[in-house]
């Protein structure tokens, strides 16, 4: 279908002024459309899927833009569906502790929101300000405090869905317990839009902490058995971190000034738990470590600093240098490893690793700066590192030639084709976000 | 060495029997089948065509693909205290029974997860780790006797799971036998986010319709520091439910905040654990704090002050351990103390979202007085999830309908309020036609779409989870099958 006919076919769906020619992205992280739509409710999403999967056409999702060099292996689809006019608080009851939310609002305008509640949605994902919520959850993004709070799947209760044929699917509803039929909300999060364009989210909310420090423990020697040693003793005493995570030297300098391996650890409860949780660390922590402490506003700048690290989709992207990133999981302790082995990788590979991971919950993030050839082939030396200890890297960020090149989210498990029966069962003619998930789906 | 020999003329049992190598590994006899007729469910039976014990998983594999390439309906069970239905063989089931494979394989206490077998007990894997001062977190009130596959398969809850979730918040690695007898393994050994669609949730309470768990890789946690318990007593309920709700808005999360009303008061102290509750209370509120010791006096303050700004009667904490262990299983054998004060209880499973607590209580309140039933409250306040406890004399005729009537008003009410079926026991068969108070036909298809992936000839526990298609639901399911 030529792009005339398409704009003709979707002015009859939603007003002309939410429809645009073309995409403005630079084509170095793909991922566009020849056409973008803005829908602004419900209807006009599902009016869209719909008119999209009778004529086969193809779908790609957007709504902040942080996550365009997330997956995905074309330039362009038929039509790139917006979602960042499509925002709000559709309904927040204080008392339940929970909220309802449009997926196109971004993770800021939420937790600006709901700070005026005086509760939150503890997820820390990466670039708040842009990330809308709709692309944290279906791209199940998460932040240090994971240990605390646990993930997008620990609180999301339920999700309106919009099915490709147009179809509004609910799943999960708007208790915090709930075994009514298959848990389907976790099919959806993580799915990177490839089974649904999610409309509204239902989250269960946290009070804000009444109090929160950091401690800073910098380790100039690099000694890692140090580190190892010092937090196998803190998990094992009654310490409640929320935080526990490792900062590879080049990046405790951005965040920090100091370039050292770094352990930033997170307290958030009452004042006198959280002094008393601090004194224990302060008493504790291997002599030879340097110590500061960030306290409430201090703490968070620290925090937003950190999750401000990540590539953005958003921005223009340069061809001289290539930015990636990595989401590396392994056990909660070899953690400790693949810090190392990124701090290593600056070296052995002539770029750029800023990274962290957290020791109490395995999952650590990775920035690589370099030429073109070095970041695939740290990738690739990363990747192997990662699968050694028995686990994985995802490429969350990437230009579009080289998630063509390398496979982002490695090989294909063995179950596979439980996973694409899947999604043949839900968009059986793979419209949405067509190969940007795990083996082309 | 055959070490199971059968005298029967039926050609699947005698080929069933060659495939468990353990002794006394089949039962086909019906009077040894009875005990498997019902689980905690008791108001439907149905004999199962056999009953198997495999040891491990290659025999558990074995057994699902004999079983698929004849033809035979099969489905898993574990302790049998499903309180919805998920394992009775409604048509004629081989069971493949899973407490044979109860072992601990593993505790990894510095990375915080151990692997059991599914037929292991949930409170053994707290009994096996407490010394080292960890525990496992999803305590439902069974666990004494259920098993963490079956918790798997429902997603059990439980008191502390205010705090801490639910099971499936609780499951970092399952290894499946598929429907075909495939075994595989999802959750890579603990490692959180594999790439690719979450099985892990999607198989965590989908009552054994998707897979047979042989291998679960848990999550334990650390003891917190400190607890405190306490018991707080209320002349009016609607006083008890707003006391709820600004303990939980108030910025405290309790590990546990539980009640009981007038009726199941009356039950709990006239059976195997009473604490002494007075008897002419309309609530009481069974309240626990748990974390570092430093934080704990003052959230406690802060609980007495909402239960006094909602006129309580009476707050108590606990003295010591001896005594915060008797409010427990005072609370914890709630249902089963039912017994004591009718002959017969049906338990129903409903969730709202907490401020419509008065409201709803004072629906379930009529619906008793319009059956003519009475009907204990238990909740997990908390959380929203009630258990409404009707109370019947199967000996009169007519009245086992007229408590199932009920209990199902009961959910209505809860759905109807923008609330859930079920919390924590599942669909089962029991709440299959309640699906649609929740669910639209689409909703149910998408989900049934799922179950086909994974089911696709329904050999595995089927009858199960939803409800008999409606002609409409047919139509479309003719339709799409078309597409």
């Amino acid at each position: 279908m030529v792009t005339s006919e398409l704009l003709t076919g979707l002015s009859s769906i939603i007003l002309e002024e939410q429809i645009q020619g073309g995409s403005h992205s630079s084509p170095l992280l793909g991922n566009n459309g020849r056409i973008t739509v803005f829908p602004k409710t419900e209807q006009e999403i599902a009016d869209i899927l719909q008119y999209a999967n009778e004529k086969a056409m193809k779908i790609n999702i957007i709504a902040g833009g942080t996550k365009r060099g997330f997956g995905g292996i074309e330039e362009s689809a038929d039509i790139l569906l917006s979602l960042e006019q499509y925002k709000g608080v559709v309904e927040h009851s204080p008392g339940d502790m929970i909220v309802t939310v449009k997926s196109g609002t971004t993770y800021q305008e939420l937790q600006d929101f709901l700070a005026e509640h005086k509760q939150k949605v503890p997820l820390d994902p990466a670039l708040p300000k842009e990330a809308t919520i709709g692309g944290v959850i279906a791209a199940n993004d998460f932040g240090p405090k994971r240990l605390g709070y646990g993930s997008a799947r620990d609180m999301v209760i339920g999700l309106r869905m919009v099915y490709p044929d147009g179809t509004i699917i609910r799943s999960g509803g708007k208790t915090v317990k709930n075994v009514a039929g298959y848990d389907m909300n976790k099919l959806f999060i993580g799915s990177m839009g490839t089974l649904g364009v999610i409309s509204e989210i239902t989250i269960k909310l946290r009070p804000l902490q009444q109090y929160e420090s950091l401690i800073l423990l910098s380790f100039p020697d690099g000694n890692l058995e140090d580190i190892h040693t010092f937090t196998i003793s803190l998990l094992d005493s009654v310490m409640e971190p929320v935080a526990l995570e490792l900062l590879n030297p080049p990046l405790a300098e951005i965040v920090t000034g100091h370039r050292a391996f770094t352990l930033a650890i997170s307290f958030e409860d009452v004042e006198s738990s959280v002094r008393y949780q601090v004194d224990y660390v302060k008493q504790h922590k291997p002599s030879d470590a340097s110590i500061s402490i960030l306290e409430q506003n201090d703490a968070r700048s620290f925090w937003d600093n950190l999750a401000a690290v990540s590539p953005n989709g958003q921005q223009t992207v340069s061809e001289q240098t290539t930015k990636a990133a990595l989401k590396v999981g392994v056990k909660n302790l070899d953690v400790v490893s693949v810090i190392k082995e990124s701090q290593l990788l600056q070296d052995s590979h002539h770029l750029k690793a800023e990274a962290h991971g957290g020791l109490g919950t395995g999952l650590c993030k990775v920035y690589l700066t370099g030429t073109k050839d070095d970041v695939v082939s740290a990738i690739t030396s990363l990747r192997s590192f990662a699968e050694h200890l028995g686990g994985y890297a995802v490429a969350t960020h990437l230009p579009l030639a080289l998630r063509q090149q390398i496979k982002v989210w490695g090989e294909k498990p063995s179950h596979f084709f439980l996973l694409d029966g899947i999604k043949a069962k839900v968009d059986s003619k793979r419209i949405l976000n067509n190969g940007r998930f795990v083996g082309g789906i | 060495m055959v070490r199971n020999k059968v005298k029967t003329n039926d050609i699947h049992i005698i080929n069933l029997a060659k495939l468990v190598s353990s002794p006394n590994a089949i039962l086909y006899k019906e009077e040894d089948l009875l005990a498997y007729d019902c689980d905690g469910f008791t108001i439907e039976r149905h004999l199962p065509r056999a009953v198997v014990f495999p040891k491990n998983t290659e025999e558990v594999s074995q057994i699902v693909k004999y079983c698929a390439e004849n033809n035979l309906p099969f489905l898993a069970r574990g302790a049998g205290t499903g309180l919805s239905g998920g394992a009775i063989p409604l048509n004629n089931e081989v069971i493949i029974s899973l407490v044979r494979m109860k072992r601990l394989l593993e505790v990894d206490l510095e990375n915080r997860r151990a692997v059991v077998e599914p037929g292991f007990v949930n409170l053994k894997l707290t009994n096996s780790i407490s010394d080292k001062g960890y525990y496992y977190a999803p305590d439902p009130s069974s666990q004494y006797a259920c098993t963490i596959g079956g918790n798997v398969a429902e997603n059990a809850g439980g008191a502390h799971c205010l705090k801490y979730g639910v099971t499936t918040n609780h499951i970092l690695g399952l290894e499946v036998v598929l429907p075909n007898g495939e075994i595989i393994e999802i959750g890579n050994g603990g490692i959180p986010d594999s790439p690719g669609y979450d099985l892990l949730g999607l198989l965590t309470g989908s009552e054994g319709t998707l897979g047979i768990v042989t291998k679960i890789t848990v999550r334990i946690l650390k003891n917190p520091e400190a607890k405190q318990t306490v018991l707080a007593y209320f002349d009016n309920i609607e006083d008890g439910s707003q006391a709820v709700s600004d303990i939980i808005s108030s910025g405290i999360v309790p590990a546990a905040l539980e009640m009981m009303d007038k009726t199941a008061i009356e039950g709990v102290e006239a059976a195997a654990f009473p604490v002494g509750h007075p008897k002419d209370i309309e609530a009481v509120l069974l309240i626990e704090v748990d974390g570092i010791a430093a934080g704990i006096e003052g959230q406690i303050e802060m609980i007495l002050d909402v239960c006094r700004k909602w006129n309580v009667r009476e707050v108590k904490a606990a003295r010591d351990e001896a005594e915060r262990g008797r409010w427990w299983a005072n609370r914890k054998t709630g249902f089963g103390a039912m017994g004591a004060i009718s002959p017969d209880y049906l338990v129903q499973d409903g969730v709202i979202p907490r401020s419509r607590l008065p409201e709803v209580l004072a629906k379930i309140n009529h619906i008793s007085k319009e059956s003519g039933l009475r009907i204990a409250n238990i909740f997990h306040a908390g959380d929203g999830n009630l258990h409404p406890l009707v109370l019947f004399d199967s000996r009169i005729p007519g009245e086992t309908e007229k408590a199932i009537e009920a209990g199902s008003a009961c959910l209505k009410v809860c759905a109807d309020v923008g609330g859930s079926i079920t919390g924590e026991h599942g669909v089962g068969i029991e709440k299959k036609e309640e699906m649609r108070f929740v669910f639209n036909d689409e909703e149910i298809i998408a989900q049934t779409n799922i179950r086909d992936v994974f089911n696709p000839d329904h050999l595995l526990n089927a009858g199960k989870l939803f409800p008999t298609p409606g002609r409409c639901a047919e139509v479309k399911r003719e339709l799409s099958s078309k597409n």
